[in-house]
């Protein structure tokens, strides 16, 4: 299930590409600006400020969704069957998060950019949500992709069975991997997973692929200090095939979908990190011999 | 932000110079008017070609000239800067009419003394009866004049002014010389036969040609005599040496070929210059300069002679002589043309001949300079081409980058295969230039108006083919339709319904533009622009009786987003999936969707039906079907020339409608595409403001699925970016790339870019003072941001600002 197809993105790899997004993750940060990637299943967004109160959407029915005044409340954990609601709003007030695409539908969108893509040496990106966490579709889609001659990018968290990375090496061309903490008790409360496993599957990926880079989100409260990012660059110096690291500061522009989804957002007016506050980690990284980016 | 050149960036004069343009406020001068008022009265028993070329005389030699302090190049429109000349010739009624609303105009306006406005009531009291607007209104039969009142086809522009949107051929002015064409008029001339009618026509035409060259000879004299007295009286020796060689230049290019490039590039401006003191056309423009200039420059710079910085300096000088010029529009054309635009365009890049990169250094410094003067004139085109070095790309970009709309791109790889498929030779195609905005033309051979014919409004007629025939708007049934929407029984039926009013309405436009040319022809013909088009002196024939080499226009069609956009809701909506009725579709436009009902019809029409400029061939191919039923019919009809010389004289569609989607908006009702009534249509090519959500690479692939090798009136294309966008080497080296996918692989026409950031002009509009030399792309053409009209000022800010 995928849940946003972007074209002529531009500042994710090398050259003009096409991002896919899939939906679902095994991880739930508490600063995730794309929350709707979450859930492996359709998610229900609804933003009041577009909403005309056309009522369109009690017509469906069941339970969850009422008509008040100023306009439809929204109970997202009762409502059975979110994909009902789908085309039935017409102000796009209310819509569906996902779908179900088959590999010949992306084939046919990643398409479209095919002439961009040669131009400018770009490609495809698949992000998430998690992408290795899809069925096994994904590694036909991989193919696919491959025999078409076109550059494969995957961002990843490796918050994944080492099995679900392994069937993606021959394929890939560069792997986008998140490294937000090297502590096991952080990382779990922050994002609910572990950071062993993330560890472990990068030491095996940065053995087996000559074109893995670390990408840091900079996040308050949880890596944002001198001590953690350290800790996450000697990592990544510690791997010695990876050369290059990406640190993005944090933003805030998730908050708005938080509220669509009825979702809370532990990180709301939260400061947003500006790109300057990274100097310092940069030449800390740069001294240790990587190649240092910031920005998104 | 008023005057935004570096210091140090250009020199003190050139500052001055153009700082003093820019700050004169425009005006009028009657000298024309009253000169070519006297010659007519005098010379009534005269042919009308003669009497022309006698009031030309007589404007050359009494105007009012002057050389300001500093200027390198020199010669004056009219009395003053920015003072624009009257042509009464053409129509003057509405002059006395407006005269006292021209400073209160939304836009452009114009401000006028007394003196000038009893002028114009005395010149439009002679004229009464005698003008081309009326002599034309009066060979148009009466539902050409209704179709035209009731705003489906505008065409009052072609009455009230000339013709011109042609570049005449450089190659041979400076290569003759004037006196080279009087030796080549009086070869022609001796050999006319005097006994056959035709040999009558053609005596009066050389005489008017003769007449017409002495008297811009007597012009750049003029200049001449005047340089050198001023240098006798100037104290500054600089200046008085700068104005010896400036009555030097005078004297050579008078009569013999320039000797050098300073010369080269005077004659050029006087020619530009005449052309448009003769005539009241726009568009006038200058052609592959880098091109025809370059030998010129090549020796000077060989032997020495100049530097590339006194290059620099004299192009610079030159850009703010043509800002200088003006014209005054009736306020009905005026909203068509917004920020009163010359569209003198000039030229650079492209190929030879043989296939290989043009771009020499002096298309480099002219890029530059235009880049450093950031004004409105000239419009800078660049061609486009596969072997187009990355550096000269990377130059392009960063002037583009200062965000005032140039240079704007044509591409080789479609316009010139398509030229030799239409009859063009192989030199001529590859020779082409832009014209006026984005329109092409081959300089020197072409006929007028490679566009800029009738402007027939898309969408009234896609309401008409709903409505039976009935144009609602009106009132009227011009053209019995096949049924009401509510009647048809599927898509087809409306398509055929639209084919069957498309080609009525196609026809209409022919029949307007062929009045037009008679009257032109007959009334208001050009003397000195046939001079200058090849075969004009050969055959004896003005260009508007068929003396140039090739014939091709165009008129426009505006709302070409909207035509696909409805097309594809209705066909989605009412016929395929059934979430709209007929009934209901007619009754939220007739009641421009208001209501709850009717509203939400308006957002299922804007929300759940594919939207012309994101790539979906669904209302890609829906469009180009309708679009090319349209092409279709074209091919049925000739222009008026047509067996009387010139290859061609044929019609083919054009989209660069300037300005014209805002008034051609403000007379369409509710559309089904979810438009609210009387809001501006899209914008040439260009998606519908808002509407295009996948970026940039969606918006190329849409609009090239457009039939655009059928399309060579223009197929004009505004993206807007933000600055931001493109601030790093990186999103440079991204934006070129789109670029040469888009010209090379998917055969794009053209593409120009705003790069003005919303909030800037949403500043601008508030604070009009602090940002008059805010230029923005309005369409072909760049135009002062605070010189628009509101309306037009929103249509910008609207227009999706797409993110690299």
């Amino acid at each position: 299930m995928i849940f946003n197809i972007q074209r002529f993105s531009t500042h994710d790899g090398q050259g003009i590409r096409t991002m896919i997004f899939f939906k679902g993750c095994p991880l739930h940060c508490l600063w995730c600006c794309n929350p709707e990637s979450q859930s492996f299943g359709y998610s229900l967004m609804y933003d009041r400020s577009l909403c005309k109160n056309f009522r369109d959407c009690l017509l469906p029915g069941g339970k969850g969704i009422t008509s008040g005044t100023t306009g439809i409340n929204i109970e997202p954990s009762e409502i059975q069957h979110p994909e009902k609601f789908r085309n039935v709003c017409a102000s796009r007030a209310l819509t569906v998060s996902g779908e179900e695409k088959s590999v010949d539908d992306i084939l046919t969108e990643i398409e479209k950019d095919m002439p961009f893509y040669l131009e400018s040496e770009g490609g495809i990106t698949l992000s998430g949500g998690e992408p290795l966490s899809q069925g096994a579709e994904l590694k036909t889609l991989l193919m696919e992709i491959k025999r078409r001659n076109i550059n494969i990018s995957i961002e990843t968290s490796l918050h994944v069975p080492w099995g679900m990375i392994i069937r993606c090496l021959d394929f890939t061309d560069t792997f986008l991997v998140d490294l937000k903490h090297t502590d096991n008790g952080k990382f779990k409360s922050y994002t609910g997973g572990k950071a062993d496993l993330v560890l472990t599957n990068i030491q095996k990926l940065a053995l087996r692929h000559k074109n893995v880079i670390i990408r840091v989100p900079v996040i308050p409260d949880f890596n944002h200090s001198e001590q953690e990012m350290k800790k996450i660059i000697d990592f990544t110096v510690s791997l010695k095939t990876v050369r290059e690291i990406h640190l993005l500061p944090f933003h805030t522009l998730g908050t708005l979908k938080y509220n669509m989804l009825g979702m809370e957002y532990t990180y709301k007016g939260k400061r947003k990190v500006d790109n300057c506050e990274l100097t310092g980690y940069k030449e800390y990284a740069e001294q240790m011999g990587l190649i240092a980016k910031t920005g998104g | 932000m008023l005057q935004k050149i570096k210091t140090g960036e250009v020199s003190e004069r050139i500052s001055i110079l153009r700082e003093k343009v820019l700050t004169t406020k425009p005006s009028i001068c009657t000298e024309r008017a009253r000169f070519y008022t006297q010659a007519y009265s005098e010379n009534e028993d005269q042919p009308v070609i003669i009497k022309r070329a006698l009031a030309l005389e007589k404007t050359l030699k009494g105007m009012t000239i002057f050389i300001d302090d500093g200027e390198l190049i020199v010669g004056n429109q009219s009395s003053q800067h920015r003072a624009a000349p009257i042509f009464p010739e053409y129509a003057v009624d509405w002059l006395p009419e407006e005269m006292n609303e021209l400073d209160k105009r939304p836009g452009d306006a114009f401000f006028l003394t007394d003196q000038h406005k009893e002028d114009l009531v005395d010149i439009a009291a002679w004229w009464k009866g005698k003008v081309l607007y009326d002599k034309g209104r009066a060979l148009m039969s009466q539902e050409l004049r209704d179709i035209q009142d009731a705003s489906i086809i505008k065409a009052t522009g072609n009455l009230t002014s000339g013709d011109a949107h042609i570049a005449v051929d450089f190659y041979k002015i400076l290569a003759t010389g004037l006196n080279g064409y009087l030796d080549e008029i009086s070869h022609h001339h001796r050999k006319v036969k005097l006994f056959e009618q035709e040999g009558i026509r053609k005596d009066h035409f050389y005489k008017a040609l003769t007449i017409s060259i002495k008297s811009f000879q007597a012009f750049i004299l003029r200049y001449q005599v005047l340089s050198i007295a001023l240098s006798k009286t100037i104290k500054d020796p600089v200046r008085s040496e700068e104005l010896i060689t400036i009555s030097n230049n005078c004297k050579v290019i008078a009569e013999q070929p320039p000797e050098n490039f300073y010369q080269a590039l005077q004659l050029v401006y006087f020619v530009q210059l005449i052309l448009q003191i003769e005539s009241n056309g726009h568009s006038v423009s200058l052609g592959r300069m880098d091109q025809y200039l370059y030998p010129f420059y090549k020796e000077d710079i060989l032997k020495g002679k100049i530097t590339n910085e006194f290059v620099a300096e004299l192009l610079e000088n030159t850009w703010i002589k043509l800002l200088s010029i003006n014209k005054i529009r009736p306020w009905s054309h005026t909203r068509f043309s917004a920020g009163g635009p010359l569209y003198q365009n000039v030229t650079i890049g492209g190929q030879t001949v043989d296939g290989l990169d043009a771009v020499n250094e002096l298309s480099f410094l002219i890029l530059q300079s235009v880049g450093r003067m950031k004004l409105t004139q000239p419009n800078l085109s660049v061609r486009f081409h596969k072997n187009i070095s990355d550096k000269f790309l990377n130059e392009c970009i960063r002037i583009i980058e200062k965000g005032f709309g140039m240079p704007a791109f044509n591409n080789d790889e479609i316009v010139i295969p398509e030229l030799i498929k239409l009859g063009v030779e192989k030199e001529d195609a590859y020779n082409y230039s832009a014209i006026g905005c984005i329109e092409i033309a081959v300089p020197g051979k072409w006929g007028y108006r490679c566009t800029g014919m009738s402007f027939l409004n898309m969408m009234r007629v896609l309401l008409a083919s709903m409505y039976d025939g009935l144009d609602k708007y009106s009132g009227k049934t011009f053209h019995k339709g096949l049924g009401n929407f509510v009647d048809f029984n599927s898509y087809d039926d409306l398509f055929r319904a639209w084919q069957q009013q498309i080609k009525f309405y196609a026809q209409k436009t022919i029949e307007i533009d062929t009045v037009i040319d008679t009257a032109i022809e007959e009334y208001v013909p050009d003397i000195l622009c046939s001079a200058f088009v090849d075969s004009c002196i050969s055959r004896g024939k003005t260009i508007k009786e068929g003396g140039s080499k090739y014939d091709f226009v165009s008129g426009l069609q505006v709302g070409i987003a909207n035509l696909g956009n409805s097309l594809a809701a209705i066909k989605k909506l009412v016929f395929e999936e059934n979430k709209i009725t007929k009934e209901q579709l007619i009754h939220a436009i007739e009641s421009d969707f208001e209501g709850r009902e009717d509203e939400k019809i308006r957002y299922m029409l804007l929300n759940f039906a594919p939207k012309y400029g994101n790539d979906d061939d669904y209302v890609d191919i829906l469009l180009r079907d309708a679009y090319l039923e349209f092409i279709k019919e074209l091919d049925n009809y000739h222009t008026t020339r047509y067996n009387r010389g010139p290859i061609g004289c044929k019609y083919y569609a054009g989209t660069s409608s300037i300005s014209a989607n805002v008034p051609n908006g403000s007379v369409v009702p509710a559309t089904p595409d979810g438009r609210k009534a009387f809001t501006p249509v899209a914008e040439g090519s260009s998606p519908s403001s808002g509407t295009d959500v996948l970026g940039p690479t969606a918006v190329f692939k849409s609009v090239a699925k457009l039939p655009t090798d059928k399309i060579m009136g223009g197929v004009l294309l505004n993206q807007k970016l933000s600055p931001a966008a493109i601030s790093s080497d990186s999103d440079k080296r991204k934006l070129i790339s789109i670029l040469r996918t888009f010209f090379t692989d998917l055969k794009g026409w053209h593409v120009q870019y705003n790069i003005v950031s919303r909030e800037t002009l949403l500043a601008a509009k508030k604070d009009p003072e602090n940002y008059r030399d805010l230029i923005v792309r309005v369409a072909g053409y760049c135009a002062f941001f605070t010189s628009l009209s509101p309306d037009t000022q929103d249509d910008i800010i609207a227009r999706t600002e797409q993110t690299l």
